[in-house]
């Protein structure tokens, strides 16, 4: 008998132990949003100790993404700001190198450098091109019934100023020059993974971990979930349904997902649909497949490869993430048929919804 | 003797072990809450509601009003004054951390 009260004030006094230990770990989970950058929505999710300390990191983060989005946006200016807007605008007008901010001048040859990675399918110097299909589709997206193709005429004409060759960098003076004042960058293939990424590294820097950033989809995961498993994210079906609305769930530890997806911006001209991811060969939307992931630790590196895989054949972007190495990615063609990388699968959640 | 007293020594820990055990499973029993259907209208928390209720709320934003309908522990829009439409088409979303965001009328329905 008096063993068995022994027992109960053990397992009680270990309980209490066990309890008081979760109690100390941060496990509770928040989340908020914001609507002001990227033209998108962000949601931040993480496990903290309380509610101040969560707002802290959530402030921090807001902070930055601003201060990306008025660096990197190529369609707003900002009062003492020299941003991408600017260096576009000033090329063609007093033909001079423009002084930038450094965080400009490390994206801008980070994306020099996926360009040649990937053979030329991302490519920032790309903006003559993209403004004209940019203004078409919104045109088509206010007034549908009067929606429109750009002429392959302005196309053409337009692609003979998109050698990235003629973007200038200057480290040491932190300048941007475009040497063809024709030329015009458009990084929207880019600079909100390469922002998300710059902000999930300078939070790993300052020891914060168990949270998840996403940017309009661009998902970037810190550490893991309070419990210590990974966090989870699916990859959209847009034809799937309520029981089964994704293609994969995936555990994400320390790693980021990027998605592109014709379904996500389009927009209809006599019955068909054109989506916003602009084959640089053809100068006409890729429609090779419904969606391209990227799964990998950066999300400069899954953005930018989302766009590139989405314009060449399975075969040519198997080549490419060999070449990286460590990112794996998910194909969907348009019948819905899916095909994984190499090492896609172990990153699959079991139960498929 | 000996055999006896280490025995009773396993007893013991079994026994330790095992209330431990169902005092935590009780206790993270106790914890789990019902899911909930929480509104965020750009950023700002508007509202939390039980996904076990059936209920129909009119979210008013700054740019419109999207109509949120629980019923069935689902959580849908039905209704919106947004151009795209997106959010109404969206499918009913049950299970933790599923979303339905408009971005035109900055809202955010999120399960918790």
């Amino acid at each position: 008998m008096k063993r068995f009260f022994c027992a109960i004030l053990l397992a009680s006094t270990l309980t209490c132990c066990l309890s008081l230990y979760s109690c100390t770990t941060p496990s509770k989970k928040y989340s908020d949003y914001t609507f002001d950058y990227f033209d998108t929505v962000t949601s931040v999710t993480g496990y903290a100790q309380s509610q101040d300390e969560f707002d802290q990191a959530f402030n921090r983060i807001s902070d930055l993404l601003k201060e990306y989005h008025q660096l990197f946006t190529i369609y707003d200016r900002y009062d003492g700001i020299n941003n991408l807007t600017t260096v576009n605008e000033l090329s063609g007008g007093i033909h001079k190198p423009v002084k930038v901010d450094r965080k400009i001048i490390d994206m801008l040859l980070f994306s020099k450098d996926m360009y040649s990675k990937t053979n030329g399918r991302v490519n920032i110097a790309m903006g003559s091109v993209l403004s004209i299909w940019h203004e078409y589709r919104q045109n088509g997206i206010e007034n549908p019934s009067t929606a429109k193709l750009p002429t392959m005429d302005e196309l053409t004409e337009a692609a003979k100023h998109t050698d990235i060759e003629k973007l200038i960098i200057d480290e040491q003076a932190s300048t941007v020059f475009l040497s063809d004042p024709e030329m015009l960058l458009d990084v929207g293939a880019i600079a909100k993974g390469y922002a998300v990424e710059q902000i999930a590294q300078t939070l790993i820097q300052s020891g914060i971990t168990g949270y998840v950033l996403n940017v309009g989809g661009n998902v970037r995961a810190i550490g893991l979930r309070g419990d210590k498993t990974p966090w989870v994210a699916g990859i959209d079906d847009p034809n799937g349904t309520e029981s089964s609305p994704y293609y994969a769930t995936l555990a994400l530890e320390d790693r980021s997902l990027v998605t592109s997806g014709s379904y996500q911006r389009y927009y209809t001209v006599n019955g068909k649909d054109y989506n916003h991811i602009i084959d640089p060969d053809t100068l006409m939307p890729a429609e090779r497949y419904i969606s391209v992931s990227i799964l990998c630790e950066s999300s400069a590196v899954a953005d930018a490869l989302s766009t590139a895989l989405f314009c060449m054949s399975v075969e040519d972007g198997t080549a490419i993430l060999d070449s990286f190495g460590d990112v794996e990615a998910m194909w969907v063609s348009p019948d819905g048929d899916i095909q994984y990388s190499k090492g896609f699968s172990k990153y699959i959640q079991g139960d498929n919804t | 003797m000996v055999n006896k007293k280490a025995r009773n020594d396993i007893i013991l820990i079994a026994a330790v072990i095992l209330i431990a055990a169902i005092a935590i499973v009780c206790l993270l029993f106790f914890k789990k809450e019902g899911k909930t259907a929480v509104v965020y209208v750009d950023g700002r928390l508007y509202g939390k509601y039980q996904l076990t209720e059936s209920i129909t709320v009119d979210i008013h934003s700054e740019n419109g009003t999207n109509r949120l309908v629980i019923t069935d522990g689902k959580a849908s829009i039905e209704d919106a004054s947004c151009p795209d439409l997106r959010c109404v088409r969206h499918y009913a979303i049950s299970r933790d951390t599923e979303q339905i965001i408009c971005l035109p009328n900055k809202v955010v329905v999120s399960v918790e």
